[in-house]
C-alpha cells in the first residue's frame, strides 16, 4: 500500500492507495499513524478513494485510530470511501462511528 | 504460494464442481493477500461481476486470515490451503483449511453489540457469513466451506 501524508492547516490528509488488509498494508498505516499521533497530530482525513477493499484488520485499525485520536481531542474522518468499503463498514456496524465526506475541502474544514 | 490449477471433465451435468484453484501458503500474514489476489484474478477471468467478486474476495481474505492467525498461530512452518471450485451454473464454493484444532463457534461474540463495536478485532466470521450465501464450518472449525450462488 502506498501512503502519502500532507498537511492542510492543522489537519493531516492521509492518501492511501491499495487494499487496506492484514499484512504490510495495515502494518504500514498503523506505523504511519502512530508516528503522527506520537508527534502530536490528532486531526486526520483519510482518503480512501483508491482503496477498493478494507478487511476486518483494516476496519479494526480505523476504529482504534478513531478512538485514540478522539481521546486526544481530535478525530479521523473518511474521505470518498468506495461503494464496497462503505458496504463493508456498514455491514459490521461501524460506518456511523465515522464522519464521511465526498470532498477534501469539506472534510478539512469540518475540523474548524 | 504453491498453486495447482486443475479441471476435470464433466459429464455435462451443471451440478458437477470443477476445481479451478488449489493454493497452499505458509501461515504468515504477508502471504494472505496472495491467496485473495489469485482468487480475484480467477474470478475476473470467469467474468464474475465486480460486486460479487469483491464479496467473495473479502470473505476469502477473512477466512485465510483466520486460518493463519487462529488455526496456525502465525507459525510459518504450518500451511493453510484454499480451494476454489465452480459448477456450470456459476455457483462457487471455496474451502479454506488449516491444521489447527478448530474453535467453538458459539464463543464468537457479536461484533455489533455493545463495546464489541469499538473492538479492533472479532469481525472476520461475521463478515464471512454476511458476504457469502452459505457457510459451513467443518472439522471443528478448522475447515470452512463458503458458497456464493
Amino acid at each position: 500500500m502506498d501512503i502519502n501524508v500532507r498537511k492542510r492547516s492543522e489537519v493531516q490528509v492521509v492518501q492511501l492507495r491499495g487494499q487496506l488488509r492484514m499484512g504490510p498494508a495495515v502494518d504500514s498505516l498503523r506505523q504511519t499513524m502512530e508516528e503522527a499521533v506520537g508527534a502530536g497530530d490528532t486531526r486526520f482525513v483519510i482518503n480512501l478513494s483508491e482503496v477498493p477493499m478494507i478487511d476486518s484488520s483494516g476496519i479494526g485499525l480505523l476504529v482504534r485510530l478513531l478512538a485514540s485520536t478522539k481521546q486526544r481531542g481530535g478525530s479521523i474522518k473518511l474521505l470518498q470511501p468506495s461503494k464496497f468499503a462503505i458496504q463493508t463498514l456498514r455491514l459490521v456496524g461501524v460506518l456511523n462511528l465515522f464522519e464521511v465526506y465526498d470532498a477534501e475541502d469539506t472534510a478539512v474544514q469540518s475540523f474548524s | 504460494m504453491k498453486r495447482g490449477l486443475m479441471s476435470s471433465k464433466t459429464d455435462g451435468s451443471n451440478d458437477e464442481m470443477r476445481e479451478l484453484l488449489h493454493l497452499t501458503i505458509p501461515a504468515k500474514s504477508e502471504a494472505v493477500s496472495s491467496v485473495t489476489d489469485a482468487i480475484g484474478e480467477t474470478l475476473t477471468g470467469l467474468d464474475v461481476p465486480e460486486q460479487k467478486r469483491l464479496e467473495i474476495c473479502l470473505a476469502v481474505q477473512e477466512a485465510v486470515v483466520n486460518g493463519v492467525v487462529h488455526g496456525c498461530a502465525n507459525d510459518p512452518s504450518k500451511m493453510v490451503t484454499c480451494q476454489l471450485r465452480c459448477d456450470g451454473d456459476g455457483r462457487i464454493v471455496i474451502v479454506v483449511t488449516d491444521p489447527g484444532p478448530g474453535f467453538n463457534l458459539k464463543s464468537i461474540a457479536d461484533p455489533k453489540q455493545g463495546e464489541n463495536l469499538y473492538a479492533d478485532h472479532g469481525r472476520g466470521v461475521y463478515l464471512i457469513r454476511e458476504l457469502m450465501d452459505e457457510v459451513h464450518f467443518e472439522r471443528g472449525g478448522s475447515e470452512i466451506r463458503m458458497w456464493k450462488y
